[in-house]
């Protein structure tokens, strides 16, 4: 019994100590964890937003249906917005992307948030060679798919299934953009 | 044994990857690149070294029977605490190493050094014994993610080093490329000690 | 053995001048196929094949001196290996690509397991699929066949006949897109493709006169391609407009080279006859799955190696019972 007693004993002390350290480190971390967050989102928003004078970040429009808008603004202006979008098509699994447009629905630019796809070969789709042709893009004046399927979209020499997948998503992610226009600059003054 | 000799036994006679063969998991996983690898290594050193530390601390008043329960969650608390602190100072690090960071909990190279060394040596001699392991998995995992790097991406620390025209050869930076890697480091490792034993 | 062949059985490892002997005549059986890869690629494709022979035997003769062992390139076996590296290589390989794929056959493929004899995996296989997963675009451009006598300066990119099916299935869920593919082409040799694997009948001969002279026994290619055809044949008859027919499915790709020469690899493949049913099935069943529903058109080479990894279970699985002994 007196044997008993020890393993429990010595066991919850070791688990109390471990929980309480790591609730201190969590606690400690927190703030710095939350500003490695928001940097990495403003990084972003700052590639693919046109420039922009307010907090893209905090500047967030909500639809129905859960999807998440980033307004841009210049000098209290809207000028463009951006999305998070995603295809589970990748070679790796899933790709997520930041999709910012200007006012027109025209892609100003495109950032990787996520991707598995192989290192040198279908992990090229993070690189700016093969985003940059997205520019000026949008739902009407092309053709998305990739070029070996039809479409407008340059692939990637040896890898055609990761292009596809971010094809996929930037062109649902459009669609959704398209739908969701008049709720996200609804109350906001458009400039053309 | 001197710390001296407790150091050096785990960077060569002992090291973990060419002769204990163990942690392999993380070995092939993550060495696609020199900074992935030496990220890994200095993280796995440091959960290492602050293990054994407390290992060999409360040696003396862990029952034999919950030992390795009590080891885990020991190993735990440090994993997560570098999980936490790399998120929040080392943001690039901690994404390309992922999932991994976690995994080191399982990482038998620190279980086994638990159970094997730290839980029946003095505090001094578990340091020695931590750092020279430590030390002996990362240079491990360093040259295995230099070997790939080169071939499989043609740079070093992500910066090209090769003549133009260079074709990086893909299979090495992906799942194959570790094996082969590891399996002909290993053969020459072993050659090296027969030769010299 | 039933079937009374001579070389199923492995003492003849130990006897260099029957390796010697036996290289050789693959080797000539290989000479049809090799030469309508010459015929229809050109000066390109001769390159190719004497870069991969030349570097395969400088490889192994390098390695057994520096290991320390007899130097062995005289028994034909890494001129074998060049041969057929060469034959499963675009016969526009870059010179580099050949030597890179010499050092992985003899080096990864074959010395690091002790030499000929002890390889698990079949040496040039090994090498393709390594620089296959390598350099996609390089093992991946294919250029139009054209006879050595209407050739001009310049090599037109094509596509080999699986690569068109595969990316007309892919965009338009049926096989119209691909075009017509003749089937006499198929036979003859007149189609893009590897250097050495596009020609069924010079392939088709060759390994006729192995079979003939004994080395390899018929099963093998035989219920390899059997098998090949029954399944596509089945898909064809569910869906012809998805599946292409049998018929082009046997003769197109690298089936042939690699069953007749690659998948009867005496050291890589089962010794008894219903290890060698099984082993032929089996490569059968995982090239038509890698074909209809993979990420490649072509899946002779993976399908073979991954069998290569199951004949040592295949060979424990089939020993035949000691004779008196009960079961």
């Amino acid at each position: 019994m007196k044997e008993v007693l020890k393993l429990v004993v010595v066991l919850t002390l070791v688990g109390v100590l471990a929980g309480l350290i790591l609730s201190y480190v969590n606690d400690a971390t927190e703030a710095a964890r939350a500003y490695q967050d928001r940097l990495e989102l403003l990084n972003a928003l700052s590639v693919v937003l046109p420039e922009h004078t307010n907090e893209a970040d905090k500047d967030v429009v909500k639809t129905a249906k859960g999807t998440k808008y980033y307004i841009s603004k210049r000098d209290g202006k809207v000028n463009g917005c951006a999305f998070v979008t995603s295809s589970d098509k990748g070679y790796g699994g899933k790709i997520r992307l930041l999709v910012g447009v200007d006012i027109k629905g025209k892609i100003h630019g495109v950032v990787v948030l996520e991707q598995h796809e192989t290192p040198g070969l279908g992990a090229k789709i993070a690189e700016e060679g093969f985003l940059s042709q997205f520019r000026g893009r949008d739902i009407r004046n092309t053709h998305w798919k990739v070029k070996k399927d039809g479409g407008d979209i340059d692939q990637i020499t040896g890898a055609t299934i990761s292009p596809r997948a971010v094809v996929e998503a930037i062109k649902n992610g459009l669609e959704r953009l398209g739908q969701d226009r008049d709720v996200i600059y609804g109350g906001s003054n458009v400039v053309q | 044994m001197s710390f001296s000799k407790e150091f050096t036994k785990g960077i060569w006679e002992l090291n973990p990857i060419f002769v204990l063969v163990l942690g392999m998991c993380p070995t092939l996983a993550v060495t696609t690149s020199v900074k992935n690898g030496l990220g890994m290594g200095l993280a796995a050193t440091f959960v290492l070294l602050c293990s054994n530390i407390v290992v060999s601390l409360i040696r003396s008043f862990v029952p034999d029977r919950v030992r390795i329960p009590t080891y885990i969650v020991v190993i735990a608390t440090f994993v997560t605490m570098v999980d936490l602190i790399m998120s929040a100072y080392f943001r690039p690090l901690h994404h390309a190493l992922g999932l991994f960071i976690p995994l080191i909990v399982v990482n038998c190279i620190i279980l086994g050094r638990a159970e094997a060394f730290a839980s029946k040596n003095s505090i001094w001699d578990s340091i020695a014994d931590a750092l020279g392991i430590g030390l002996g998995f990362t240079l491990a995992l360093v040259v295995l993610g230099s070997i790939r790097e080169v071939l499989g991406s043609g740079s070093i620390l992500g910066y090209p080093i090769v003549w133009k025209g260079f074709k990086p050869i893909l299979v090495m930076i992906l799942p194959p490329g570790a094996f082969l890697t590891l399996g002909l480091l290993s053969a020459i490792f072993t050659k090296i000690n027969n030769t010299r034993a | 053995m039933s079937d009374g062949l001579v070389v199923s059985s492995s003492p003849h490892i130990h006897s260099p001048e029957d390796i010697g002997w036996i290289m050789r005549q693959v080797i000539y059986a290989l000479v049809p196929g090799a030469a309508i890869g010459v015929y229809f690629f050109g000066l390109p494709a001769f390159n190719v094949i004497w870069i991969s022979v030349v570097s395969c035997i400088g490889v192994e003769a390098l390695l057994q001196w520096l290991m320390g062992r007899a130097i062995t390139v005289k028994d034909g076996s890494a001129a074998l290996t060049g041969l057929l590296l060469a034959m499963n290589l675009p016969p526009t390989s870059p010179w580099w690509l050949v030597v890179i794929g010499a050092l992985v056959a003899i080096g990864l493929g074959k010395q690091v397991y002790g030499g000929l004899g002890n390889n698990p995996f079949n040496p040039a296989l090994t090498a393709r699929v390594f620089l296959l997963i390598s350099f996609p675009v390089q093992m991946t451009s294919w250029i139009v066949p054209r006879p050595f006598l209407l050739r001009s300066a310049d090599a037109v990119t094509g596509a080999t006949p699986l690569g068109a099916i595969k990316t007309a299935v892919f965009m338009h869920g049926n096989l119209a897109a691909a075009g017509k593919i003749s089937l006499m082409d198929l036979f003859m040799g007149n189609v893009g493709g590897s250097l050495g694997e596009i020609s069924a009948i010079a392939l088709i001969l060759g390994g006729t006169y192995l079979i003939y002279k004994k080395i390899i026994s018929w099963h093998i290619p035989v219920i390899y391609i059997g098998t090949v055809f029954v399944m596509t044949g089945i898909f064809w008859l569910i869906n012809p407009g998805v599946y292409a027919n049998p018929v082009l499915h046997i003769f197109s790709g690298g089936l042939m080279l690699g069953a007749f020469f690659m998948a009867t690899d005496l050291v890589t493949s089962p010794v008894t006859v219903f290890g060698k049913v099984i082993f032929a099935i089996g490569c059968g069943v995982i090239t038509v799955v890698i074909r209809l529903w993979g990420g490649y058109p072509e899946g002779v080479s993976f399908s073979i190696l991954i069998m290569n990894a199951f004949v040592p279970l295949i060979n424990r699985g089939t020993r035949p019972v000691v004779f008196g002994a009960g079961r």
